[in-house]
């Protein structure tokens, strides 16, 4: 591959730098480029999810209806609570074991289930979960964390919206339903943004704990490009790099906290048309 | 004369505090009434409950011949019987806020627009003509596309009456329409409201402008504790009030 490179750029390498260039081009390294695309899609789906469940969340505090009050006080305090590395650990798990109990009602013998001393119940009930699956408990994950937070920044910025134009929404005919949602949602977010950036921000820093569900993203993948290297062949090909693999992953997440601010000071601009005030 | 609105003795408690004892009033088609009395009296919580952003808690309130059936329920408290009879009375009855209460996120055409299309189901280009008649005709045509905070008080106000207008509403509430404005801004929104009153609108109009009152309304109502004090033609109410309240009320007032 390296050869197709045109000769102003090989010559001006040297030796040295074509080695370096061959090293960080390797298949590994290339391997640890592509596994960027698990951080940003648990990121991308995981932020989504979290508004979602923010919204919900918000909604349950505002609801006249007592019970879902508390569902949404609950949730917010709960799981805001909840280091996030535990709740990465025990979220997908209980719920791969869940999944299991319950197909375990449904396919193995009684037999089975009443000898039954270790995980899972049954043989055929055994759930193998690929990368795919952890990704998707990650970003569902990743959402109720980040979404019970979201929960408590939309809530506060539902009420901000000012009583006197919902009252209007209400006294042209608008069904309530509508005056939240046409009103008060499409209202809330200039007082939201601000809120909603900080909680973008950690998700994506939690987004380097995928590792922890099995799935091989940049972080583990820094880990082992930067371990202690031998070969049978040339001997130590390199030391403890590990240092340098992180920089990297450092310099990474603070170019996407740049581009992150860049974007909601967009987003902010835009909620916040009309907003502004002239005197 | 065909009666519009007919409200029928509206008793309204916040908690323990009786702030309405039985309050009714007839409007017929094209009738510009007053509310007038001191600050606490009970008018613009008498406002509300006839389109019943308050619910009160005794009453009836009857729209072009079609009664806004209410009931108790099992807390105790007055609600609707069918929310939608509730909504449409609304979209029937404009409302015009002392504080404007435009929707901030919407340009001012938008304003206008929005109950028009959504509530009332006009198609969007139809709302669109309509709604640049309204802004026209309360001289804010040229700010139709700015946003509301871009404009003055009294601006804000002329919109939100065209905002109540492109309904074309059975009556307008207006519920201390001139209070929020720089005393300089108050006069082109009541010269609106008198140009409405000439073209027969049917208007209710809670305000302490009393040559608005005097001048315009046909008749006036002046309330104090919840209680008509006395009504009756601006002529007789305003020089020959016969009770000691209402005397007391008007000597208080700059009216000349």
């Amino acid at each position: 591959m390296l050869e197709m490179l045109p000769h102003w750029l090989s010559d001006w390498l040297g030796p040295d730098g074509m080695a370096n260039l061959a090293y960080i081009t390797n298949g590994k390294h290339l391997s640890w480029y592509a596994s960027v695309r698990y951080t940003l899609i648990a990121a991308a789906f995981g932020a989504i999810l979290a508004v979602f469940f923010g919204l919900l969340g918000a909604a349950a505090k505002l609801s006249k209806f007592a019970p879902l009050r508390w569902l949404g006080d609950i949730y917010t305090t709960m799981v805001r609570g909840i280091p996030d590395v535990l709740f990465l650990l025990f979220f997908p798990l209980a719920f791969e074991q869940g999944v299991e109990y319950m197909m375990a009602q449904w396919y193995c013998k009684p037999d089975e289930l009443a000898a039954a001393t270790t995980w899972p119940l049954c043989a055929n009930v055994q759930w193998y979960l690929s990368t795919t699956e952890y990704m998707i408990l990650a970003c569902v994950s990743l959402g109720l964390v980040y979404g019970a937070f979201a929960a408590n920044v939309i809530y506060g910025a539902l009420t901000a919206v000012p009583k006197g134009q919902l009252e209007a929404a209400h006294a042209f005919g608008f069904p309530s339903r509508e005056v939240f949602w046409r009103f008060q949602v499409r209202q809330m977010w200039v007082y939201a943004l601000p809120g909603l950036s900080n909680v973008w921000l950690l998700l994506l820093k939690a987004t380097s704990l995928l590792s922890l569900l099995q799935i091989t993203d940049i972080v583990s993948w820094a880990d082992r490009l930067g371990a202690p290297n031998y070969s049978p062949v040339a001997g130590l090909v390199h030391g403890d790099w590990r240092w340098k693999y992180y920089l990297v992953l450092f310099i990474f997440y603070i170019l996407l906290t740049w581009l992150s601010e860049k974007f909601f000071a967009y987003l902010q601009a835009r909620a916040g048309r009309g907003m502004a005030r002239a005197n | 004369m065909t009666i519009v609105l007919d409200v029928q003795n509206i008793h309204k408690r916040f908690g323990s505090l009786e702030v309405l004892h039985g309050i009714s009033l007839q409007a017929e088609a094209g009738d510009v009434i007053s509310l007038i009395g001191s600050s606490g009296s009970g008018k613009s919580t008498f406002l509300r409950c006839i389109n019943l952003l308050e619910m009160p808690d005794q009453g009836e309130i009857q729209l072009a011949g079609e009664t806004i059936k209410l009931k108790t329920n099992h807390k105790g408290l007055r609600t609707a019987v069918d929310p939608k009879q509730v909504q449409h009375l609304r979209s029937r009855v404009g409302m015009v806020f002392q504080q404007f209460n435009l929707w901030s996120h919407l340009s001012i055409l938008e304003n206008v627009m929005e109950a028009p299309v959504r509530v009332q189901g006009i198609d969007k280009t139809e709302a669109r003509e309509i709604a640049l008649d309204y802004l026209n005709k309360v001289g804010i045509a040229h700010k139709a596309d700015t946003y509301p905070a871009f404009l003055s008080g009294g601006q804000q106000q002329r919109v939100a009456i065209a905002r109540a207008l492109a309904m074309r509403p059975d009556a307008i509430l207006f519920d201390e329409p001139t209070s929020a404005l720089d005393p300089e801004l108050v006069g082109e929104v009541l010269s609106v409201m008198r140009k409405l009153a000439e073209e027969g609108m049917t208007m209710l109009v809670v305000t302490h402008e009393m040559a608005f009152a005097r001048d315009v309304s046909n008749k006036v109502i002046f309330l104090h504790q919840g209680l008509i004090e006395e009504q009756g033609h601006p002529a007789e109410v305003f020089s020959q009030p016969r009770s000691e309240r209402l005397k007391q009320f008007l000597s208080n007032t700059s009216i000349k």
